[in-house]
C-alpha cells in the first residue's frame, strides 16, 4: 500500500508535511477558543481533521490520480468550512471559491490526462517532460493552474479575499493561509522542478506572474477597509513572492521561495489569528468600527504587531531573510542575459513597501489610535481573547522570531536546502545575529531614553487634539482607513481602482458574464414551439445526410 | 437457486404480470399497488443482480421465445452489455418505486401510475434484453408510450402541453426507427441482430447503411435527447412527477436512446471514422448546449433536465471515442449518471412536496429543516460535478483522459469546461435551495416521509461509493464485461452464430 509507486517520503515532502501537522494542531487549539458556542462543531472538527489528513495525503502522493483525489478533496472540504461563516455573504463566497477551485481542479484533470499522454507514467517521480511541444506546454499550464488557484496567485486569486473575510477566522487561518500555500507551493515546486525541465520563457512567465501578482494584490490590500479583506490581499501579494522564486529557477531564488511559502504560512495565520481575537471581541472586522485595542489585548497585539513587521520584511524577523534570498535569486538570473530582472527586482522591492505601508496603517486603524464611538460603547466584552486563542498566536510569532535570526541554523538548514538538494550559494553579507543583537541594542537604549525621558518630566492627561477632548468630539479621530485614499485619485490608479471596484479583473465575474450571454442566447432559440423544435430534428437529420451522403 | 437462461424473460415478465395485476385489482385493494410494485421492484433488482453472477458464471446466454429457433424466432439475448444495464434499470426502478409509496399520495389515482410505471419499465427491460431488431422496436414503444402517459399525470395545463410535444416529437422519432428497421430488413432478410451483424459482414455496408445510420441516430438520438434532438426534454422531464423525471432522466433515455445507439451501431452495423466523429460531434455538442443552459435556470427540475441533455453528451462522447477506456468511461458514466440524475430528482421531489414549489428563488436555508434531503443532494451534485472521491469523478476522468489517449485534445478541453458548468449550476442550487437563511415562508417546513428519505439514502449510498466499481474484482465482472461486448464490434454476431 505505501510502496514507492503510490506514495513517496522525500526531504520536500517531509517538510511539507511536517508543517502541515504543526500547523493542523495549532489551529484546533485556536479554534477551541474561536469557534465556542458556534452551531455544528463535530462536523467542523471533522472537517479539520479530514483537510489535514487529505493534504498530507496530497503531499506524500507520487502517483499523480491519487495526488487528484487528494487535491480535489481539500478544495470539497475548502467550501464546507466556509460554509461556517455566519455572513450574510457566505454561502455566495463558498460558491465562489468552490467554483475557481474547482475550475482549476477540472483543468488538472486535463493536465493529468495531456501528461499521461505525453510520459506514459502516473508515477511523479519518473515523470521529466522538456518544454519543447505544444502539448507539454498545456501540460504544465493546466496543471500550475491548479497550482496558483490553490496557492492564490493571480488571475486565479479573486476567492480568497473573499473568504478571508467571509469565513470565520480559523478557516481563514488555516487554508487559504496557511496549507494551501503549502500545498500550492509545494505542487508548483514539483512541477517545476521535477516534472517538467523548465525553459527560459516558462520561468520568466514565471516571473513575471510572480511580479505582477506582488504589486497588483498589494494596491488593492491598500486601499481595503476591513481588516481580514485587506489580509486576505495580502496572502496573494505574498503568493507572488513565491511564485518569482521558484520561477528564478536558481538555488537561491528557489530556497527563498520555499522558505517564504513557510515564512508566509507562519505569519499570515498569525495575523488571522489576531484578526480573529480582535473581530470575536468587538464583533466587527470593519477597519472604521477598530482602533486602540492596544491596550486591552496586549498579546493579540504583540502577535499582531511581529507578524505585520515579518510580512513586511523587516529584519531581523522571517520575512526578510526569504525575501531577501528572492531578491538574490532575481539578481541571480541577469547572468543568464536580459535586463527584465531589473523590473522583478524593482516590482518585489515596491510590493515590500508598500506590505509596510498597508500594515502601518493596518495596526494604526485597529490596535493603536483612537477607539471609535461604536467600540468606546461596548467597552464591556473588551478583554484580551482566551488562553486557547492567545497560545497559537504566540506561538506563531516566536516562530517569525526564531526563523528570522536563526534562518541559517534552523529552518534552512533543516528543512529547505534538504528539500532542493542542491547546493545554495549565499550573496551579499548578511549576518542576523548581529543585525537581531543590534536592533535589540537600538531598542534597549530606546526604552531606557523613553524611561528615562517620563521619570524627570510628565504628567498624564486625557488625549486631546488642539486643546479639544477626542472623545467629546468623534471627527477629530483619525482612524488610519483613510491613510492611502489619495492614491486612488492617481491617473492611472484612478481609473484601474474603478475597474477593479466594477470587478473588471475578476475572472470569475468576467467568465459568468460571458456564460450568461450564451444563455440568453440559446435561451432565445428554446422559445417552446413544436414546429420550430421539429424543424430542428429534420435539420439536424438533413445535415447528418448531407455529411455521411455526399 | 438454479440459474438458467430460463430467467432472462422474467425481466419482461415480472413486471408486465404486475401491471396487469395492479390495474385488475388495485382499484379495490388499497394497499395492492404500492406492494406490488416495490415487490416487483426489489425481485427485478435482485433478479439482475444474479444475472451478473450468472454472466460471469457461464457466458451470453440466449432465450428463444415460444421455442422458436433462431433466427427466425425472436430471441432475448443475456451478454455483457445487457447485464449492465438491467442492473443500471432496475436498481434505480426499484429506489424509485420505493420512493414513489409516500410521494405518489399526493396524486389521486395511484394505481393507474404503478400500472404505468411497470409497463414502462417492462419496455425497457424488454429493449435491454431482446436480441432482435423489430422486438426492440416494439419494447421502445411501450416505454415511449407509458412515459407520454406518465407525463401528463398531473393533467395541467403544463403537464398536457409537455406531454404532447414529447409524444409528438417521440412518435417522430420512433416512425424514422422503425423505416430504419424495415429497410434493414429488407436488406438482409433478417431481424435477428447477431444474424443481421453476420449477413452485413458478407454483403458489406453500402450506402443504404449510411441511410439507416442517419435514420437512427436521428431516432434513438431523439430518443437520448442530443443535440439538435432533445427539445422535448426540458419540457417533458420537469412536467412529470418526481418519481417519473427520475425515471425518465435516469433510465430511459439511456435504455431507449444510449444503450440502443450503442448495441445497434457497435453490435449489428459497425462503427465508421465518420460516424464515430460524428458521435464525438454531436456528444459535444449536447455536452455544451445542455451544460450553458442548464446554468441559466431557476426551475430545478427544468436544471436538472438540461443537465441530463449536458451528461448524456458525456457518455456519447465517450461512445463516439471508440477505444476500450472511452466505452468503458462512457458505460460507467452512464451507470454513474443514472444513480445521481435520479437522485437528484428525487431530491427535487421531496423539495417540492415539502414546500409546493420548483422555483430556486422561492427557497432558502432548507438544510435546517430537511437534513437527509440536502445531505443527499449535496453528494449528488458533487458526484455529477465530478468532485473526488464521489462516483461521477471517475467517469469523468476516465472519459478526459480517453480523449486525451485518443489524441482528440479538443474534445477533452471541451469536456472539461462542461465539468466547470456543471460545478456551478449544482453549487447554484445547493446556494439557492438549502443554504443559507431560511426564509419566513418556510419555517413550517417538514423533512420527507420515511420511504422518500430510505430510497434518497440508498442511491446517496451508490454515489459515495461508486468508485468501487472500478476495483479489479468488480471492474472485472460488471463494467469491463460489458465494455467487451461493445468492442467486439463487428464479431458481435460470431459468438452467437457458433453457440
Amino acid at each position: 500500500m505505501f510502496s514507492e509507486q503510490f506514495f513517496r517520503f522525500d526531504n520536500l515532502a517531509n517538510f511539507v508535511g511536517i508543517f502541515v501537522v504543526i500547523f493542523s494542531l495549532l489551529i484546533i487549539l485556536y479554534s477551541l477558543g474561536f469557534m465556542r458556542k458556534s452551531k455544528g462543531l463535530i462536523g467542523y472538527y471533522l472537517y479539520i481533521i479530514l483537510t489535514l489528513l487529505a493534504s498530507l495525503g496530497a503531499v506524500f502522493s507520487n502517483n499523480l490520480i491519487l495526488f487528484m483525489v487528494f487535491w480535489g478533496i481539500l478544495g470539497l472540504l475548502l467550501y464546507l468550512l466556509i460554509g461556517f461563516g455566519q455572513k450574510e455573504r457566505t454561502p455566495a463566497t463558498a460558491k465562489k471559491t468552490f467554483i475557481i477551485i474547482g475550475a482549476a481542479d477540472a483543468l488538472m484533470i486535463l493536465g493529468l490526462a495531456l501528461l499521461w499522454q505525453l510520459s506514459g507514467t502516473l508515477q511523479m517521480d519518473k515523470i521529466s517532460i522538456a518544454l519543447n511541444e505544444k502539448l507539454a506546454v498545456w501540460a504544465y499550464l493546466c496543471l500550475a493552474v491548479g497550482a496558483f488557484a490553490k496557492a492564490g496567485a493571480m488571475p486565479v486569486h479573486t476567492w480568497i479575499p473573499d473568504t478571508a473575510e467571509d469565513a470565520p477566522a480559523p478557516v481563514s487561518a488555516y487554508l487559504p493561509a496557511s496549507l494551501d500555500k503549502l500545498l500550492g507551493i509545494y505542487f508548483l515546486t514539483r512541477l517545476s522542478l521535477e516534472m517538467f525541465v523548465m525553459n527560459r520563457a516558462m520561468n520568466t512567465f514565471l516571473m513575471a506572474l510572480g511580479s505582477f501578482t506582488i504589486v497588483a494584490a498589494v494596491m488593492m490590500a491598500l486601499i481595503q477597509h476591513d481588516l481580514k479583506r485587506l489580509l486576505g490581499y495580502h496572502a496573494v501579494s505574498q503568493v507572488g513572492y513565491m511564485v518569482l522564486g521558484i520561477g528564478t529557477a536558481n538555488p537561491v531564488g528557489i530556497a527563498g521561495g520555499l522558505f517564504h511559502m513557510l515564512n508566509n504560512a507562519i505569519y499570515k495565520s498569525c495575523l488571522f489569528m489576531s484578526g480573529g481575537a480582535v473581530e470575536k471581541k468587538t464583533g466587527s472586522s470593519d477597519l472604521d468600527q477598530l482602533g486602540g485595542l492596544a491596550k486591552v489585548m496586549p498579546v493579540s497585539f504583540g502577535a499582531f504587531l511581529l507578524a505585520s513587521l515579518a510580512i513586511s520584511g523587516v529584519p531581523p524577523f522571517n520575512g526578510f531573510v526569504s525575501k531577501w534570498m528572492v531578491y538574490q535569486g532575481v539578481i541571480e538570473t541577469a547572468k543568464s542575459g536580459g535586463n527584465l530582472w531589473i523590473i522583478w527586482l524593482v516590482a518585489a522591492l515596491f510590493g515590500s513597501a508598500l506590505t509596510l505601508a498597508s500594515f502601518m496603517k493596518l495596526v494604526h486603524a485597529v490596535f493603536l489610535g483612537q477607539p471609535s464611538q461604536q467600540s468606546t460603547e461596548n467597552r464591556v466584552q473588551r478583554t484580551e481573547a482566551a488562553p486557547s486563542m492567545l497560545i497559537p498566536q504566540v506561538v506563531l510569532a516566536g516562530l517569525c522570531v526564531v526563523f528570522g535570526v536563526f534562518a541559517y541554523r534552523l529552518p534552512l538548514a533543516k528543512f529547505i536546502l534538504p528539500s532542493i538538494g542542491q547546493g545554495v550559494a549565499f550573496a551579499g553579507i548578511w549576518n542576523p545575529n548581529l543585525a537581531a543583537a543590534l536592533i535589540l541594542v537600538g531598542i534597549i537604549i530606546g526604552i531606557l531614553i523613553y524611561l528615562l525621558g517620563t521619570i524627570t518630566a510628565s504628567r498624564e492627561t486625557e488625549i486631546f487634539v488642539g486643546g479639544e477632548l477626542v472623545r467629546e468630539h468623534p471627527q477629530m479621530r483619525l482612524s488610519g482607513t483613510g491613510f492611502y485614499d489619495t492614491i486612488q485619485q492617481l491617473g492611472l490608479l484612478k481609473a484601474a481602482y474603478a475597474l477593479a471596484k466594477r470587478k473588471v479583473f475578476d475572472l470569475y465575474d468576467v467568465c459568468s458574464k460571458i456564460t450568461f450571454g450564451f444563455v440568453r442566447i440559446l435561451r432565445y432559440l428554446h422559445n417552446g414551439v413544436l414546429p420550430t423544435y421539429l424543424s430542428w430534428c429534420l435539420l439536424g437529420m438533413g445535415i447528418l445526410f448531407y455529411i455521411l451522403l455526399r | 437457486m438454479m440459474l438458467s437462461e430460463q430467467i432472462i424473460p422474467l425481466f419482461v415478465v415480472i413486471p408486465l404480470a404486475g401491471a396487469f395485476l395492479i390495474s385488475l385489482l388495485g382499484k379495490k385493494v388499497k394497499l395492492l399497488p404500492d406492494m406490488l410494485g416495490v415487490l416487483a421492484g426489489l425481485i427485478l433488482c435482485i433478479l439482475s443482480i444474479l444475472s451478473v453472477r450468472l454472466y460471469n458464471a457461464s457466458g451470453a446466454l440466449t432465450y428463444s421465445v415460444g421455442a422458436w429457433r433462431s433466427p427466425i424466432g425472436i430471441e432475448m439475448v443475456l451478454d455483457g452489455l445487457s447485464v449492465f444495464m438491467l442492473v443500471t434499470v432496475n436498481l434505480v426502478a426499484f429506489c424509485i418505486a420505493l420512493y414513489a409509496v409516500n410521494y405518489m399520495e399526493k396524486f389521486t389515482a395511484k394505481w393507474k401510475f404503478y400500472t404505468l410505471f411497470l409497463l414502462m419499465l417492462a419496455g425497457m427491460n424488454g429493449v435491454v434484453i431482446t436480441g432482435d431488431m423489430f422486438n426492440l422496436f416494439v419494447f421502445l414503444e411501450i416505454a415511449a408510450v407509458a412515459s407520454y402517459a406518465l407525463v401528463a399525470f398531473g393533467t395541467e395545463r403544463q403537464e398536457l402541453e409537455a406531454a404532447f410535444k414529447y409524444a409528438v416529437m417521440g412518435t417522430v422519432g420512433s416512425s424514422f426507427i422503425l423505416l430504419g428497421i424495415v429497410m434493414l430488413y429488407s436488406y438482409t432478410s433478417t431481424l435477428n441482430m447477431a444474424d443481421m451483424n453476420s449477413v452485413l459482414l458478407q454483403k458489406g455496408a453500402g450506402s443504404l447503411i449510411l441511410f439507416v445510420s442517419v435514420l437512427f441516430l436521428m431516432g434513438f438520438g431523439l430518443k437520448a435527447a442530443l443535440v439538435p434532438f432533445h427539445a422535448w426534454l426540458p419540457d417533458a422531464h420537469p412536467s412529470a412527477p418526481a418519481p417519473i423525471s427520475a425515471m425518465l432522466s435516469g433510465v430511459l433515455i439511456k435504455a431507449l436512446g444510449v444503450y440502443a445507439l450503442a448495441r445497434i451501431f457497435y453490435n449489428v452495423l459497425g462503427v465508421s471514422e465518420q460516424l464515430s466523429s460524428i458521435l464525438l460531434f454531436l456528444g459535444t455538442l449536447s455536452m455544451v448546449v445542455g451544460g450553458i443552459l442548464a446554468l441559466g435556470q431557476w426551475d430545478f427540475k427544468r436544471l436538472l433536465a438540461y443537465s441530463s441533455i449536458s451528461q448524456v453528451g458525456y457518455i456519447i462522447l465517450g461512445l463516439g471515442l471508440g477505444t476500450p477506456l472511452g466505452i468503458l468511461g462512457a458505460l460507467f458514466h452512464l451507470f454513474n449518471h443514472s444513480v445521481f440524475k435520479s437522485l437528484l430528482f428525487l431530491n427535487s421531489g421531496a423539495v417540492e412536496y415539502a414546500t409546493d414549489t420548483r422555483d430556486l428563488r422561492k427557497m432558502g436555508g432548507l438544510s435546517q429543516k430537511m437534513p437527509l434531503t440536502s445531505t443527499t443532494n449535496f453528494l449528488a451534485s458533487m458526484s455529477i460535478a465530478g468532485i473526488p472521491p464521489f462516483s461521477g469523478f471517475w467517469s469523468k476522468l476516465l472519459i478526459i483522459v480517453a480523449a486525451c489517449r485518443a489524441e482528440k485534445f479538443g474534445y477533452a478541453f471541451w469536456a472539461v469546461l462542461v465539468s466547470i458548468l456543471t460545478l456551478a449550476m449544482y453549487l447554484k442550487v445547493i446556494k439557492f435551495a438549502f443554504l443559507g437563511s431560511l426564509k419566513d415562508s418556510l419555517t413550517r417546513v417538514k423533512e420527507v416521509p420515511l420511504f422518500m428519505k430510505l430510497s434518497m439514502a440508498m442511491l446517496a449510498l451508490i454515489c459515495l461509493v461508486g468508485g468501487v466499481l472500478l476495483l479489479p474484482n468488480l471492474y472485472g465482472a460488471f463494467l469491463q464485461k460489458a465494455s467487451q461486448i461493445l468492442l467486439l464490434g463487428a464479431e458481435y454476431g460470431a459468438i452467437f452464430i457458433k453457440g
